[in-house]
C-alpha cells in the first residue's frame, strides 16, 4: 500500500498535479475511513450497498425489451414464452411495468429483428428488403417501430403489412421493401427521420408457437440492406 | 480481523444482499405494479361486455389515445374482460363472424388458456372460466341429457382477465373488428341455485 502511494506521483502520465493531490486526497480519506469505521457505519454501508444495486441491477434487467427467453432465428427473435405460464420471472416483470398484453401460445407468436441478416442494427435512413416466406400461421402482420413516442409531426402512411393485403410473387413469396424513400411494390415506410428501428412479425394461430426452436433461418424472411442515404 | 478485511467483508456482504434485493424485486413487480393488465382491466370489471383496450383507425379517426398497449399491432383490434372468480364463474360468448377471433385467458401468471374461433360450436364460441370448487359443482348439478356447448376451464387464480383479439385483414374491416370486440360479452353466471329458486 505503502509502495504503490510512493510510486503513484512518480508516473508521469498520470495528469496534472491538482488532480493528482486531489485524488490522493480522497484515497487518504477512504483508507482513513475504511480503518475507523465503526461495526455499524460497515453495516449500514453493506445495507445501502445491498438495495442500492439491487434495485438498480432489477430496473436495469425490466426496463424496454424481454432480457432473456428469445430464440435468435437468423435476424429474427422468437418469444414463444413470453405471455404463457412458463414465462420466466423477468418476462412477467418486464409485461407488468410495460401494461403489455403478451400472446398466448394458442393465440399465436411474437418475432422481432433489430438488426439485419449481416448484423447491423436496423437504421431509419437506409433501405432494407425484407423478403422471403413466413411459418404456417392463419394471418400474420409485418410492422415496424421506433423506439420511445411517435413523432407528432409525422404523418405515418402505414405501420404495417398483414398478411391479405400483401403483394406476393407467383410462388407465394413476398418482398417488402422498406424505406425512408417511396417505394414500387410493397413499400413500408420509415416511421422515423433517423436512428434504430425494430420490426415485429406477428404469426396468429400457428403452429410454430408451441416449437420455436424447429424454426430454421429459410422459413422466416430474409433482411437485406440495399442501401443507405447518408 | 483487520480494518480491512472488514470492509471486504462488508463489501461481499452488500453484494450477497443486492443479488437477494434483485431477485426479491423482480419476483415483486407483477405484484406491485399498478401499471399491469391485469390492474387496468379491474376498472372495466363491471361491464358487461369487453373493454376497448386498442381500437384501431379507421378512416381519418385515429385510435384512441388511451389505448395503453406499448407497441400494438395496427391490424388487431383487443378488448379485455376482467374477472373474479369469488363473485361466480364468469361466462366469456362471442359470435364468430368473417373475421378471425382469439380469446385467451390470463391469470397472475401468465395466459393459461387460448382458443381461436375455429374452435366455435354454429358460429357460438362459449367460454366459461371457473375454480375448481365451480367446477365441480358443475359437474354435478349438470343434466346428463342436457349437452353442453360450454368450453369449461378451471383457472389457476381466482382474479385474472379474458382478452379477446380480432385481426382486421384489411383496413376496410377495421370498423368491424372494433365492433366484434365489443360485442363480446363477459357475465357473471348465475349459481345454478339461485337459477333454479328463481
Amino acid at each position: 500500500m505503502k509502495a504503490a502511494d510512493m510510486v503513484a506521483p512518480a508516473r508521469p502520465e498520470a495528469g496534472n498535479a491538482g488532480v493528482r493531490t486531489i485524488g490522493a486526497r480522497i484515497a487518504a480519506v477512504a483508507r482513513d475511513g475504511v480503518r475507523r469505521a465503526s461495526t455499524v457505519s460497515l453495516v449500514l454501508y453493506a445495507l445501502a450497498l445491498g438495495a442500492g444495486i439491487g434495485l438498480a441491477t432489477a430496473d436495469y434487467a425490466t426496463r424496454g425489451g424481454y432480457p432473456f427467453g428469445g430464440v435468435a432465428v437468423g435476424a429474427w427473435t422468437a418469444w414463444p414464452r413470453t405471455g404463457s405460464v412458463g414465462a420466466d420471472p423477468y418476462a412477467r416483470a418486464v409485461n407488468a411495468r410495460r401494461g403489455e398484453i403478451p400472446l398466448a401460445v394458442g393465440e399465436g407468436m411474437l418475432l422481432t429483428a433489430a438488426q439485419d441478416d449481416e448484423g447491423q442494427t436496423l437504421d431509419a435512413t437506409c433501405t432494407y428488403s425484407i423478403a422471403g416466406i413466413t411459418p404456417p400461421a392463419r394471418a400474420w402482420t409485418v410492422t415496424v417501430a421506433g423506439r420511445g413516442p411517435r413523432d407528432p409531426a409525422r404523418t405515418i402512411v402505414r405501420e404495417g403489412y398483414t398478411s391479405t393485403e400483401i403483394l406476393r410473387d407467383r410462388d407465394g413469396r413476398f418482398v417488402i421493401t422498406l424505406s425512408p424513400e417511396v417505394q414500387a411494390g410493397n413499400w413500408l415506410a420509415m416511421p422515423r427521420a433517423s436512428g434504430p428501428v425494430r420490426l415485429a412479425l406477428r404469426l396468429y394461430d400457428t403452429p410454430v408457437a408451441a416449437s420455436a426452436g424447429t424454426l430454421d433461418r429459410t422459413s422466416l424472411p430474409a433482411i437485406t440492406r440495399t442501401g443507405c442515404a447518408a | 480481523m483487520t480494518s480491512r478485511g472488514r470492509f471486504l467483508l462488508a463489501t461481499a456482504t452488500g453484494l450477497v444482499l443486492a443479488g437477494l434485493v434483485h431477485i426479491g424485486a423482480v419476483l415483486l413487480i407483477p405484484r406491485l405494479s399498478e401499471a399491469d393488465a391485469l390492474s387496468r382491466a379491474r376498472t372495466g370489471e363491471t361491464l358487461d361486455h369487453a373493454m376497448p383496450v386498442y381500437t384501431l383507425a379507421t378512416g381519418d379517426t385515429p385510435s384512441p389515445p388511451e389505448a395503453w398497449l406499448p407497441i400494438p399491432d395496427p391490424a388487431v383490434a383487443v378488448g379485455i374482460c376482467a374477472y373474479d372468480l369469488a363473485d361466480g364463474p364468469m361466462r366469456v360468448s362471442a359470435r364468430t363472424g368473417p373475421l378471425m377471433l382469439s380469446l385467451a385467458v390470463h391469470g397472475r401468471r401468465g395466459a393459461f388458456y387460448a382458443v381461436t374461433d375455429q374452435a366455435a360450436v354454429r358460429g357460438a364460441l362459449d367460454l366459461v372460466v371457473l375454480t375448481r370448487a365451480q367446477y365441480d359443482e358443475a359437474l354435478a348439478n349438470a343434466d346428463e341429457n342436457d349437452v353442453t356447448r360450454d368450453v369449461r376451464i378451471v383457472a389457476p387464480d381466482a382474479k385474472g382477465y379474458v382478452v379477446v383479439r380480432v385481426i382486421a385483414a384489411l383496413p376496410s374491416q377495421r370498423p368491424a373488428a372494433n365492433t366484434a370486440v365489443q360485442a363480446v360479452s363477459c357475465t357473471v353466471d348465475v349459481p345454478a341455485e339461485d337459477k333454479a329458486g328463481g
